[in-house]
């Protein structure tokens, strides 16, 4: 079965056909990992071919998951041109590490660089991600870098219970000099917060003509400028700020779109298993104190509404949960928005959970197209979550693209960070009176967060004629002959009647 | 329980209640005989007439602590002024009760005394107690001796639910007597009823063998089965069986002197109610059998014309009158039929 | 175009064909109608399982579905009555699962998604259409007029009596048991009739699914022996009876042995007897017939009639002993409780204290059934014209029907059938001879009548000696076929009427109207129980009291104490007295049973009436049967004999934990003095109750569902009274440190 590398810009996956009999995840996947991670001794070191000249290294937690930003000048201090450039993370790190988009920042037009994690010893603490340059970097030349990542279930509640009315303070800890592989000349770290509130932070001595690290400006800290700093160098620091909003961690995204031709239509689908991690109530829920907070002071870190701007013309969306239909929402539709504004049964507080499902409707023609060679190119978007001030952030997604019954020689693109996408493949899914059943396009991803809603993705299919027939002939087929034994039975029941009485 | 209205009106000052009432034939008692002369005594009585009748010197006695026996004592108003049903048909059973158990051990090693208050011969004694109701059964347990509970205050027997049967009172009081003998409630044999019954019986079967040939007829005649299953059936669909198990009254007054026929509400209804229902079903089913059956079997085209216009009316105006009921007794029934909208 | 559309019917009359296929066609048409008269919550609402046995029978279905028949069959269940669990395989009538499991793997096997939820909220409808259609074979036994076959087929559709139960999501035994009722019921009559062996197969097979469904069951199990004894006291044992009767009786009693629930009960327990005294009074017969018919002799008939007699008084006499000497169980208590109707209020509380088993008062009879109800006597009374073997039954049937409807509000379920058939019986006749068109003319009517005159008409109803003329005149007709119309359509008018309002609300969700006429929906059972199931332990045991035990082992999906299947009276006495006590006795009890959380409802903000103050008086009662001693009625009513919740309310009320529960931090959410309970409407009282050995856990929007988390030992071991005595201690001092002004008072 052909399988070239998922990550290459257009994947013709698997034909339909090849499909059918070996459409395992399992083989697909682990064709992928063979792709991406090239493993590497255990007692791999990176090659200290390069030297950040200049390196800012931004950490926003301003969302209830971390965005970090580090724009480095790297500078090729070998002989010979080089073309790897290692960052290093702890494996706990690259485990929740997410969305990494590497990218000059010179010139945008040199696009996404290629980044993947090393794979050597699982055991080993320190894990790489491999970053390849388009071009390698001649001797003594230098190139910018903007790498950017998420990383999930950042923070830890700090009193981790508190009452229903008081503020949730979050504790972050990170390491004040950048993690890098290679010697840092210069370079300084500045960390935002969503708000001035940030009660105790660790101080460091100062270097030059500042007395002490951070400096405070507004919501932000700047640790640095530091001096020179060898490979791997490290100063942990941790700071604990005010966030009374909702700490939402979706643990699992399932998320189906069914596509119709004969209905015209495709169908949304998605689940969610939502959790709350900030700190927890230290005495349990009173509705007196909550409905009282409702008139005085209504900023809580309670979850207690969610908004789904969905596609315009998205129309009968609905609400469920595991015990049916939840009543408290609201789905707005006009010309310009169709908002789906949802409550969750309960206030949702820290350490509680509310798994739940909501689907919509789309006319087909907003995101099917038919290609001039008699193809389909379906375009629809990879995440759809909530948006939310605070944000959300997604540790599994699992989406899945249910083709019509037939449907044939499926390749897909998607633009989101090729190094979050865990697993892709084809699988079966049967369902109305299917006999083969339906093409279902599967892709797993993870880490991902709500900045990533409305990247797209692209599904490129063909479907023949005779597969759109394939079900109607069937159904007439059935009835006829459920018809024909009922005839059959018919009379031979009324032989069967008449010797008696 | 019925509310006294004699009782009501003499009782102005409330008595404090059994314990004071204990307090004071204390005082009472302290010049008389001991506790162990005084049950002999009363149970001497009680065994050639129990339960005892008391009045108010005999109550405090019998009831003065210390007392090393227990007392049972039926405060009740037997006199018909006061109408209090509940008393008089719990009566025989308290009588029934005392009996079979004094003669149960006559030699008293249950040391219970069973007693009967009237009002009539105690009202002080209501008074003290501060009672508006009857019957009221108390229990005085020993104060003394080793069957003594920790508190000497006396158990009130609670009669809601209606009129006792002597078995219940007797598994209460047994509960309060524990390792101690409970003689058995021995309700003596009706001769009379199992006579009459006999001879009914016997009457009966010689009557129906007699009358036999003549009654044969009348059983094997279809319309006489067919005139008794429409009536119960009747009955049974206007509610019957709910006046039967919720005895509701037959007719109640309204606020203004008259009298309500119909009960408001969905879910209850008057004696007389279901009779006029009954018999507006009745009248209904008449006309619709009359329609089916008589008048098509009518030759005289006169006659049958007018015999279907007079059942046929009959039949709209009362199925409008029955919509109307129903309509009063459930409010916002929306439909209905002239005349009666 | 009207007048040419009758001229087709007209013309499509004529055929046999074509007959028929209207027929067939009308029936889909009634049965669409039956079903979708019953969608009125789906649409309202959702597709939403009601009320409170329905979780039950759906969490078992589901189950089943995920388990398999033989998982299920032995399947004992440790979520419900903790700690002691209950065998439900063997406690339970499986027909209803299996039906609807049935019903979900076929779909399943022609690859159509559906949910096992919407199969059964729409089961109940499904087989209501199934009803109608066996409704109007029965009735086509029983007249020779097809009209009324249809008619019976609509009235079965669309009587509210039977609606009640089989709305959408009332997924319930009753849902398929009426089909199966009604299907038996044809089916034996056609064995009757026939004196066929299949028939009475067939009947026995039936019936044995029907046992297989409802307790109700033994309805049948008493009317058939009913039927045929009432046969034989006529002088019309046949063979066709005997035939049809042992074989159903032989087949159908070893059918209904094979569900666990019912085991040996058909040989031992008295409902059961009449069947079986009658199955050995028809050998006897037939014997008897046998020598009669080989020894023609006047005398010896009589003798031989009266040894049947004798036989028969000795067989009851026996039976009566046996009984007495306790080798047969006597009636069980539901069934006794039909008879002696003081019995369950005595003795089994439990019973009495469920809604549906109350008797019924009129209003009832007239609200599910309008019409029908006195068209139920024409219709009885017209099964007498001709008293064949099956309008013996109609009458049979019809007696006791009415008789069980009025003792027991749920029992109209099993009227509402017969009731149809015999009105539609009753209106067919009337249109029948109400709507020929042609007029008899008098000449020859003079005829018949002098023919008529000579044989004199014997046996049958008087009223019926004379023969039928028909109806002159026009006019005539149409008076009575118009009345009829109107009266046909404000039935239809009505059932659509109180089915929309009154058996179309799935007590799990509320509805209210907002002040713009807009519904609004009030969801807290479902957010309490959702609430539950997420953020507390697997295995957390709640107590409640036994109505939302269902609910929640299907909704929250945790272990409960008592729930609606209830077997154990002790068991529900022990919470009832948990709840009716002071704390210091209930809280050991609920940590002997491992009580995790209290769920109370209460509808004091909302005005809802089904809330646990309102049952609270049972659970007394219930309390009160098993320790009399400890937990007594009286002390929870006034000395007036009032029952009141406010400041006069007994000390035991307000000390009692449901109080307690009910009423805590309530006063909160009113200004100080202005706490009112809308339901009772009543003021309480300044201070509200505290709790000492419980905390408030969740108390869901509108305060509908209260739960509770009962605390843990004190780890200072103190007693929970001093310790939450402590904890308030401190908030006295500073409550009293800032409190108003003090008035400057001038004497």
């Amino acid at each position: 079965m052909k399988t070239t590398a998922v990550f290459s810009a257009f994947v013709s996956l698997l034909s339909f056909a090849s499909a059918a009999g070996a459409s395992s995840k399992k083989s697909s996947a682990s064709s992928d990992s063979s792709s991406t991670s090239t493993t590497l001794p255990a007692t791999f070191k990176p090659p200290q071919v390069f030297k950040n000249a200049n390196l800012v290294h931004v950490i926003s937690l301003e969302k209830n998951y971390v965005k970090e930003n580090i724009n480095v000048l790297v500078e090729n201090i070998d002989k010979a041109p080089q073309d790897e450039y290692f960052v290093p993370f702890t494996a706990d790190q690259m485990s929740r590490l997410g969305g990494v988009e590497v990218k000059d920042r010179k010139d945008a037009s040199a696009g996404p660089f290629v980044a993947e994690p090393v794979e050597f010893d699982q055991e080993s603490d320190i894990q790489y991600l491999r970053i390849r340059l388009p071009k390698p970097l001649a001797p003594g030349a230098q190139q910018t870098l903007g790498i950017s990542y998420y990383l999930l279930k950042a923070y830890k509640p700090l009193p981790a219970s508190i009452k229903q009315e008081e503020q949730q303070y979050l504790t972050f800890s990170f390491s004040a000099y950048c993690s890098s592989a290679y010697t840092t000349t210069k370079q300084k770290t500045e960390v935002k917060f969503p708000s001035g509130n940030i009660p105790d932070y660790t101080k460091l001595p100062g270097s030059g003509d500042v007395s002490e690290f951070p400096q405070k400006q507004g919501s932000k800290l700047i640790y640095g400028p530091f001096d020179e700093k060898p490979a791997g160098a490290a100063q942990p620091v941790s700071v604990r700020f005010e966030f009374t909003k909702p700490v939402t961690h979706v643990s699992r995204l399932e998320r189906d779109i069914e596509v119709s031709h004969w209905g015209g239509n495709v169908a949304f689908e998605e689940r969610y298993t939502l959790y709350h991690r900030g700190a927890n109530l230290s005495s349990l829920f009173n509705r007196v104190k909550w409905q009282q907070a409702q008139y005085y002071h209504p900023t809580t870190f309670a979850l207690k509404e969610l908004k789904f701007p969905l596609r315009v013309g998205s129309v009968d969306a609905y609400y469920t949960d595991v015990i049916g239909n939840v009543s408290t929402s609201h789905f707005r539709t006009n010309k310009r928005e169709a908002l789906l504004e949802i409550k969750p049964r309960y206030p949702v507080f820290g350490g509680w959970k509310f798994p739940f499902t909501i689907g919509w409707n789309s006319d087909a023609k907003n995101f099917l197209r038919k290609t001039a060679t008699g193809g389909f190119v379906l375009n629809v978007p990879f995440l759809e979550g909530p948006r939310q001030p605070e944000g959300v952030e997604y540790e599994q997604v699992q989406l899945r693209v249910i083709l019509p019954e037939g449907a044939e020689n499926v390749r897909y693109h998607t633009s989101i960070p090729p190094s979050s996408i865990t697993e892709a493949g084809i699988e079966i899914h049967k369902t109305f009176l299917d006999t083969l059943g339906r093409t279902a396009l599967v892709i797993r991803a993870r880490n991902l967060v709500d900045d990533f809603r409305d990247r797209d993705l692209v599904v490129a299919y063909d479907y023949p004629l005779l597969a759109s027939l394939r079900k109607p002939l069937v159904v007439f087929a059935s009835a006829v002959a459920v018809f024909v034994v009922a005839w059959i039975v018919g009379n031979v029941e009324l032989k069967f009647d008449s010797p008696k009485k | 329980m019925r509310l006294l209205a004699t009782v009501l009106s003499l009782v102005a000052l409330l008595g404090a209640g059994p314990g004071g009432a204990l307090a004071a034939s204390a005082a009472a008692a302290g010049t008389k005989k001991s506790a162990e002369e005084r049950f002999q005594l009363y149970h001497g009585k009680a065994l050639s007439s129990a339960p005892i009748k008391l009045g108010d010197a005999t109550y405090r006695e019998l009831t003065a602590v210390p007392r090393d026996y227990a007392v049972a004592v039926l405060l009740t108003a037997m006199d018909s002024r006061y109408g209090c049903q509940l008393c008089r048909e719990f009566q025989p059973e308290w009588g029934l009760l005392a009996r079979s158990w004094t003669h149960g051990d006559k030699k008293g090693e249950s040391r219970i005394v069973y007693a009967t208050l009237d009002f009539t011969d105690g009202r002080d004694i209501f008074m003290s107690l501060g009672l508006q109701t009857a019957p009221v059964l108390y229990f005085f347990p020993p104060t003394v001796g080793p069957h003594a509970p920790a508190s000497p205050e006396p158990i009130r027997y609670d009669f809601t639910g209606g009129a006792q049967a002597a078995e219940q009172v007797h598994s209460w009081i047994a509960r309060h007597l524990p390792d101690r003998p409970h003689p058995p409630i021995r309700r003596p044999i009706n001769w009379m009823r199992w006579i009459v019954t006999f001879v009914a019986l016997s009457g009966g079967l010689t009557v129906s063998y007699v009358a036999w040939p003549y009654v044969l007829p009348v059983i094997q005649n279809r319309t006489v089965w067919a005139a008794v299953t429409l009536i119960s059936i009747l009955l049974f669909t206007s509610g019957h069986m709910f006046n039967h198990i919720r005895n509701v009254p037959y007719v109640a007054p309204d606020g203004r002197g008259g009298i309500s026929y119909f009960a408001g509400g969905f879910q209850n209804q008057y004696g007389l109610e279901t009779q006029i229902v009954a018999a507006m079903y009745g009248i209904l089913a008449l006309a619709g059998i009359t329609l089916a059956i008589k008048v098509p079997r009518i030759s005289d085209p006169k006659t049958q014309a007018v015999a279907l216009f007079a059942w046929a009316s009959v039949l709209f105006i009362v199925y409008s009158f029955l919509l109307s009921v129903f309509r009063r007794k459930n409010g916002g029934y929306p439909f209905s039929l002239p005349p009666f909208m | 175009m009207s007048a040419d559309l009758l001229q087709v019917l007209a013309s499509a009359g004529k055929g046999k064909g074509t007959r028929s296929l209207l027929r067939v066609i009308i029936l889909a048409l009634i049965a669409g109608a039956a079903v979708s008269s019953r969608l009125f919550s789906v649409i309202r609402f959702e597709s939403i399982i009601h009320e409170f046995d329905p979780w039950f029978n759906f969490r078992a279905t589901k189950y089943l579905v995920a388990n398999g028949f033989y998982k299920f069959w032995d399947w004992f269940d440790d979520r419900t009555w903790h700690p002691l669990g209950r065998v439900t395989g063997g406690t339970l009538y499986p027909g209803l699962m299996v039906t609807s499991g049935v019903i979900y793997h076929a779909l399943r096997a022609l690859t159509i998604p559906v949910d096992i939820r919407n199969i059964c909220v729409l089961l109940a409808p499904g087989f209501s259409g199934l009803t109608a259609i066996a409704a109007y074979l029965l009735t086509n036994e029983m007249t020779p007029s097809s009209s009324a076959g249809l008619l019976a087929a609509l009235f079965v559709g669309i009587a509210p009596g039977y609606i009640s139960r089989s709305v959408a999501g009332s997924y319930d035994n009753e849902a398929i048991a009426i089909f199966l009722l009604v299907f038996t019921f044809y089916l034996w009559i056609k064995a009757l009739k026939q004196g066929s062996m299949l028939w009475g197969a067939l009947c026995a097979l039936f019936y044995g699914y029907m046992v297989a469904s409802w307790g109700g069951y033994a309805f049948i199990t008493c009317l058939l022996p009913l039927h045929a004894f009432v046969l034989i006291c006529m002088g019309r044992y046949s063979t066709r009876l005997y035939v049809a009767y042992t074989t159903w009786y032989a087949l159908g009693t070893l059918a209904s042995m094979q569900i666990p629930f019912v085991g040996f009960l058909p040989v031992k327990t008295s409902e059961h007897m009449p069947a079986l005294g009658i199955f050995g009074f028809l050998q006897l017969l037939a014997f008897l017939d046998y020598v009669r018919s080989a020894i023609p002799s006047r005398q010896f008939q009589t003798f031989l009639w009266l040894f049947a007699g004798a036989t028969f008084g000795l067989g009851l006499l026996g039976l009566v002993i046996a009984t007495s000497a306790g080798f047969i169980a006597p009636w069980s208590g539901r069934f006794y409780s039909l008879w002696d109707t003081g019995y369950a209020k005595i003795h089994i509380p439990i019973i009495a204290s469920v809604s549906e088993h109350q008797p019924t008062a009129w209003p009832a009879f007239f609200f599910d059934l309008n019409m029908l109800i006195w068209l139920f006597p024409v219709g009885v009374y017209l099964c007498f014209q001709e008293l064949a073997d099956e309008h013996v039954f109609i009458v049979v049937y019809a007696l006791f029907g009415s008789y069980f409807a009025g003792v027991m509000v749920r029992l109209m379920l099993t009227l509402t059938p017969v009731v149809c058939v015999a009105a539609a019986i009753a209106v067919s006749t009337l249109l029948d001879a109400y709507l020929n068109a042609k007029s008899p003319n008098p000449e020859e009517v003079q005829a018949l009548e002098s023919s008529e005159g000579k044989r004199a008409v014997k046996s049958g109803l008087r009223s019926t000696s004379k023969p039928v003329v028909g109806v002159y005149g026009l006019w005539g007709k149409g008076m009575v076929v118009g009345a009829m119309v109107v009266y046909l359509l404000v039935f239809v008018l009505h059932c659509t009427w109180v089915t929309s309002n009154a058996y179309s609300s799935p007590s799990v969700v509320l509805a209210s109207r907002l002040p713009d006429g807009s519904q609004h929906i009030i969801d807290d059972y479902r957010e309490a129980y959702q609430w539950l199931r997420q953020n507390t332990r697997e295995d957390a045991k709640i107590m409640s009291w036994w109505d939302y035990g269902y609910q929640i082992g299907g909704m929250a999906d945790r272990p409960t104490l008592v729930d609606n299947n209830t077997w154990n009276n002790t068991h529900i006495a022990t919470v009832g007295k948990a709840m009716s006590s002071r704390e210091e006795v209930s809280y050991p009890i609920m940590r002997q049973h491992e009580v995790d959380y209290v769920l109370v409802v209460f509808g004091g903000l909302l005005g809802y009436s089904g809330d646990d103050i309102n049952k609270f008086l049972w659970m007394v009662r219930i309390a009160e049967g098993i320790w009399p001693d400890e937990v007594s009625e009286r002390a929870f009513f006034t000395p007036r004999g009032e029952y009141r919740v406010d400041a006069e309310a007994t000390e035991t009320m307000k000390n009692s934990l449901m109080y307690k529960m009910s009423y805590y931090n309530y006063n909160n959410l009113f200004p100080p003095g202005q706490a009112v309970d809308r339901m009772r409407g009543a003021r309480l009282p300044e201070v509200g109750p505290t709790l000492n050995t419980l905390e408030e856990a969740f108390t869901s929007e509108n305060w509908i569902i209260r739960i509770y988390k009962v605390k843990d030992l004190d780890n200072l071991g103190r007693d929970h009274a001093s310790a939450a005595a402590f904890d308030r201690g401190h908030k006295k001092k500073k409550a009293t440190k800032k409190r108003g002004p003090r008035l400057l008072r001038v004497e």
